[in-house]
């Protein structure tokens, strides 16, 4: 009796697990970058699929059109030898227009339909899709993984650029007092492609632009590590080699304060003049705080909070007001950041 | 009497190596009894002889002679076959009227102690188990020189007499596991007992159990470890090796042996085993789980390159993959049965052409093989070649359920046979039972 029920169980495991549906990984075609535009009304996806053939990759572009972005893909599918398998992109490239207008329904079909994971990531195109598309099929190396090495933080990742993931942009969508940056890029002319700055995204809209600069600004706020860059001034360049941040918050009678303390920490590359460590430091320091300044008002302006400043007042605003902080609070918040730097090393050069 | 010597020639009488023949020693007439195959005559009777003669000068008595030669004793039919099978030499004196058992001088029927055969030592002691079950207590005795040692023998089987031999350490062993076990196999001392199975049965343990119920092994000093331990020694005549009770899951990742190298080396050994073990059970259920089902988990230079390895594969991964693991079970499976000799032409063939053409025939990929290659690779990193049986049968149950369910059905797999672990038990102690010293046992 117990052997029979063993083998009804065992006969149950194979006929409901719904294996004949697996589908082997040669089988599936699995594209690594999704370029998403839109055009009257319909979508325009793109699929830049590495291919191995005999020992090298080969990179193949293709296109689609539907009235949802699972519709398009349907298509491709369809009219590909293999079946489409979206689980392993990387980066979703976005039109810069389609961005402009809103890109709430796209984030939303990503996280609901699970085919597209939340950690990818995702990136604003300013040019022509197809254009952007067809000089990256030109370009790429052998790799076919180039646009995803170039976000890889151990591999092409600078701290100028941004990052963001598609269940960030979600949370941005839905949440009171965060937005975020998505970095902005575009075909180079020597290399694949090339930086242009970050995209301050609003509930998913796209509001304002900001250099590469200030990203690096940005990403030292956000904690980002940002070491490996080197900075240049008037007089020197520096590797900064580690960054901390302390914040103190506090409302002034229903004015909000944030007063910040960004911590650097670097090492000294390059002098011209024989400056001081001391001018160094100041000059540093005076340049960093002017360009933050001038990058938060621009974002106060937009009234997109990719700093993430409403965070730290969750606690000191009611619930209820909390929604109209990018409208109410964030316009009149009050910034004080000072930038303190520390010179470790000198290098062997000899300073006073 | 002499009824008696007719009915043992009656039913001992069509054998052709059965001897009973007149002799005589002084004034003694005798008459001798035995088996030709499992006595050396002429020196028994030379031992006889001699042993006759010391005892001439002090009382030339035939009593004497009785009480010199061996054990003066009563027979019935019974009885004197029994002696008999077991190599003793019977002497009847025709005059007294009195039957005496004389240790002979047995012909040589063992081989000599050698170095074990399927274990490896490395800068240990080397000598083995052999077939004679009195020869095996003897190298057991000689390991461990302790007061504490105690053995005790049994007689099994109605028509085939076996002899067991039951040793602990009655200062390490539990006292009640001793004596569950010894009532148990004195309960069922009517099986016959002529392999493991038997043995399993006459303990009264589950024949079904995967697992093996004793840990095995042909080296006097892991025996004598295990006595050291707590754990009971069982020999069975006729078997080169010694069955430790009971087997714990850790006897698969440990040797007597290891503690012979240095502490940090010894670890380092044993983590190896465990990951040969985790290798074994994991690499095949995981490469089916990864190709067929969740390829999204691979890195994705991994999954191109997997994906192009696998260009013209007709198979799904799953049918791939027991085709092969079914095709080198065969090639373990034929180099035993193989003589030493053809051997290697079997690893050849399976293992450097087979391999080759199968990949170039594009019926598997080139990472399968690899795959192959690392599961048989560390299978027998395992200790004790029946807990390497156990553990690769284990892997088709996981690759099965990868094939299935993906990445989950790997762990469902590996909490099956954790699940299946856990509910095995000897004598009431867990397998999963790692330390068995004294008095845990009833924790277990």
């Amino acid at each position: 009796m117990r052997a029979l029920k063993l083998l009804i169980a065992a006969m149950l495991v194979m006929v409901l697990s719904g294996c004949w549906d697996n589908i082997d990984i040669n089988h599936r075609v699995l594209p690594v970058v999704m370029g998403v535009s839109k055009h009257d009304g319909n979508y325009l996806i793109y699929l830049q699929i590495p291919e191995q053939v005999q020992n090298s990759t080969q990179i193949k572009i293709v296109k689609g059109t539907g009235s949802t972005i699972n519709h398009a893909v349907d298509l491709i599918s369809a009219n590909l030898e293999d079946r489409v398998d979206l689980l392993h992109i990387k980066v979703i490239v976005l039109d810069k227009k389609y961005a402009e207008e809103g890109l709430e329904d796209t984030i939303s079909d990503f996280m609901r339909g699970r085919d597209v994971s939340p950690k990818t990531l995702v990136t604003i195109c300013d040019e022509d899709m197809d254009a952007f598309f067809s000089s990256v099929r030109k370009k790429m190396g052998p790799k076919g993984t180039t646009l995803y090495d170039f976000f890889e933080k151990n591999a092409g990742w600078n701290p100028q650029i941004a990052l963001t993931r598609v269940w960030e942009v979600y949370r941005s969508i839905h949440s009171y007092t965060r937005d975020v940056a998505i970095p902005i890029i575009r075909s180079g002319d020597t290399t694949v492609v090339q930086h242009v700055g970050s995209a301050v995204i609003k509930e998913g809209r796209m509001v304002s632009q900001i250099s590469s600069e200030e990203t690096l600004l940005f990403n030292a706020f956000q904690r980002e590590s940002t070491q490996g860059k080197i900075e240049v001034m008037n007089h020197a360049s520096v590797l900064v080699i580690g960054n901390s941040l302390a914040v103190h918050t506090r409302m002034d009678g229903g004015n909000p304060v944030l007063r910040s303390k960004l911590k650097l920490k670097v090492v000294i590359m390059e002098t011209k003049d024989h400056p001081t460590s001391d001018m160094i430091m100041k000059e540093l320091n005076e340049s960093l705080t002017h360009q933050f300044n001038q990058m938060f008002a621009k974002l106060q302006e937009s009234e997109a909070d990719i700093l993430g400043i409403g965070q730290y007042f969750r606690r000191q605003i009611p619930r209820s007001e909390l929604k109209e902080w990018r409208t109410t609070f964030y316009p009149k918040l009050k910034l004080e950041l000072q930038v303190q730097t520390i010179i470790e090393n000198t290098g062997f050069l000899e300073l006073k | 009497m002499d009824s008696l010597i007719q009915e043992i020639k009656d039913s001992l009488g069509n054998n052709d190596d059965f001897f009973l023949q007149q002799y005589t020693i002084g004034e003694a007439r005798l008459l001798l009894m035995g088996f030709i195959s499992l006595i050396d005559l002429t020196k028994s009777k030379e031992a006889l002889y001699d042993n006759m003669h010391n005892w001439k000068l002090e009382a030339n008595t035939v009593t004497s002679m009785m009480d010199a030669a061996g054990e003066v004793i009563d027979l019935d039919l019974e009885k004197a076959i029994m002696l008999l099978m077991d190599g003793k030499l019977i002497l009847f004196f025709e005059r007294e009227c009195r039957f005496v058992v004389a240790e002979p001088v047995p012909s040589l029927l063992n081989r000599a102690i050698e170095s074990p055969t399927n274990e490896n030592v490395l800068q240990g002691a080397i000598s083995s188990f052999i077939e004679d079950i009195d020869t095996n207590l003897g190298m057991v005795r000689k390991q461990v020189v302790s007061r504490h040692i105690k053995v005790k023998n049994l007689l099994a089987g109605s028509s085939h007499k076996k002899k067991l031999s039951v040793i602990y350490d009655d200062s390490k062993a539990d006292i009640k596991l001793v004596t569950k076990m010894i009532k148990q196999l004195e309960s069922s001392s009517d099986h016959e007992i002529n392999n493991l199975q038997h043995v399993t049965r006459a303990l009264g343990l589950s024949a079904w159990s995967s697992v093996p119920k004793f840990n095995t092994t042909e080296l006097p000093a892991e025996a004598a470890a295990a006595l050291g331990k707590g754990r009971v020694i069982l020999f069975v005549d006729r078997m080169p090796f010694a069955l430790i009770l009971p087997n714990l899951i850790w006897d698969m990742f440990t040797l007597e042996n290891d503690r012979n190298f240095p502490l940090p080396l010894m670890i380092s050994i044993r983590v190896l085993r465990v990951i040969g073990v985790l290798t074994t059970l994991i690499a095949p259920g995981l490469y089916v789980a990864l190709v067929a089902v969740n390829p999204e988990v691979l890195r994705i230079e991994l999954a191109l390159t997997i994906a192009q390895s696998r260009e013209g594969v007709p198979y799904p991964a799953i049918v791939e993959m027991i085709f092969m693991l079914i095709i080198l079970e065969l090639i373990i499976e034929a180099s035993t049965r193989l003589p030493k000799s053809i051997g290697p032409t079997i690893t050849m063939v399976g293992g450097i052409i087979l391999g080759q053409a199968v990949v170039t025939a594009k019926l598997v990929s080139n990472l399968l093989i690899i795959i192959l290659a690392a599961t048989t690779i560390s299978n027998s990193t395992v200790v004790g070649f029946q807990n390497s049986l156990a553990i690769r049968l284990f892997k088709y149950v996981i690759v099965i359920m990868s094939a299935m369910y993906g990445v989950l059905g790997l762990l469902a797999g590996l909490v099956l046979i954790c699940a299946y672990f856990s509910s095995l038990n000897t004598f009431g102690i867990s397998y999963l039972n790692i330390n068995m010293k004294k008095g845990e046992a009833r924790n277990g």
